[in-house]
């Protein structure tokens, strides 16, 4: 059996130039836990370019969704930024990764903390229902450095809350925080600095982090992963991970190419 | 950057990691456990998954596997790829959490080069 499948593009969208998405056809023997990656590619010279990346659609969806960033020079993403409906794509047979609720132990409230890309994951853990079962707040915090890039801004604040089984706990269930920092918005500053300051949690009217109650998941840079579970582990978190649960779980296979 | 399998997994080879590496990077020899060097991706998540702790980050490796990063590129590209968990050694149970057992195995193999 093949470690890949080959996959059907079947929509391309362009956030702005250096941002995009795109959905594909899903062979009905992948299965996958929400806020799973995967490897994803191209053949070039008959070989697999393959990168990992978060799968953004929930794993009810016959479809899957992923977010991408374009590097002019990178090996893949300078390709595959030029994918159209239609085109062919390999997906890896094989999901994984650190950002599954199942990895938390129980609590009161989910932070999934996110920067660029990294919000992927969480679009597919904000549309599962047994995140709301799990938890009874959920706090997405999107950090990006222009409001244009906020991927998935209007699904989560507007077609979301409206969705036809799960509009009722994302509505009440559901906090959503984008901030940006280098252009004017209505949250700015990065994550790591909202949360040291407590202006996210003022803003947001949450009580201060506190191991008992909440829970982390975090996504997103080299340097933003670092500073979050340094944040973290001085406040009393423990990391989880595929075989133990803890208070927070990373997910490491970050793509940058 | 890039992960290994160390001394632990010597006459053990639970093989739990294979089943979660998106980029099927193990290879498996005789006795152990390596992971390709050009393959893997750093995810990680093959970590908590060996029940004999044997997998590090080339940058936290203990000091007594400092062998271990030279074999792994070596051997990786003589032993076949494994993508699917299989039975551990049959003796697994009684090398578990032994140490020093590279010391054990033959030399031949050890040595042995593309």
């Amino acid at each position: 059996m093949s470690a890949f499948n080959e996959e059907t593009v079947l929509s391309v969208h362009h956030w702005t130039d250096k941002l995009f998405t795109f959905t594909t056809t899903r062979d009905t023997s992948l299965r996958f836990s929400n806020g799973h990656f995967t490897m994803i590619g191209l053949r070039v010279n008959e070989k697999p370019l393959l990168r990992a990346y978060s799968i953004v659609s929930p794993n009810h969806e016959e479809h899957l969704e992923f977010l991408s960033i374009k590097v002019p020079d990178g090996p893949l993403t300078s390709r595959l930024q030029h994918m159209k409906v239609g085109d062919k794509i390999i997906v890896g047979r094989k999901p994984t990764g650190t950002l599954v609720i199942d990895y938390l132990l129980p609590g009161k409230r989910l932070y999934l903390l996110s920067t660029g890309t990294g919000l992927a994951p969480f679009m597919s853990i904000i549309r599962d229902p047994e995140t709301y079962e799990q938890f009874e707040q959920i706090v997405l915090v999107h950090g990006v450095r222009q409001a244009d890039e906020l991927a998935y801004h209007d699904l989560v604040v507007e077609h979301l809350p409206q969705h036809e089984f799960l509009g009722d706990l994302i509505s009440k269930q559901l906090l959503y925080y984008p901030t940006v920092t280098r252009e004017s918005y209505r949250n700015m500053g990065r994550v790591t600095d909202l949360m040291e300051s407590g202006k996210l949690f003022e803003d947001l009217k949450l009580p201060a982090l506190d191991p008992a109650s909440d829970r982390v998941m975090i996504c997103g840079s080299p340097g933003m992963l670092k500073d979050l579970k340094h944040m973290l582990e001085h406040r009393g978190f423990k990391e989880g991970n595929t075989s133990k649960p803890g208070d927070f779980v990373i997910e490491r296979a970050f793509a940058e190419q | 950057m890039t992960h290994l399998v160390t001394d632990p997994c010597i006459k053990c080879k639970y093989t739990d990691c294979v089943d979660v590496c998106p980029v099927d990077c193990f290879r498996e020899g005789p006795d152990f456990l390596v992971i390709d060097p050009d393959e893997c991706i750093d995810c990680a998540v093959c970590i908590p998954e060996c029940p004999v702790n044997a997998i590090y980050a080339d940058a936290d490796t203990p000091s007594e596997f400092a062998s271990f990063p030279e074999l792994n590129e070596r051997l990786s590209r003589l032993w076949p790829a494994i993508s699917r968990r299989v039975a551990p050694s049959p003796e697994a149970a009684q090398w578990k959490g032994k140490t020093g057992k590279l010391a054990g195995l033959d030399p031949a193999l050890l040595a042995a080069s593309p």
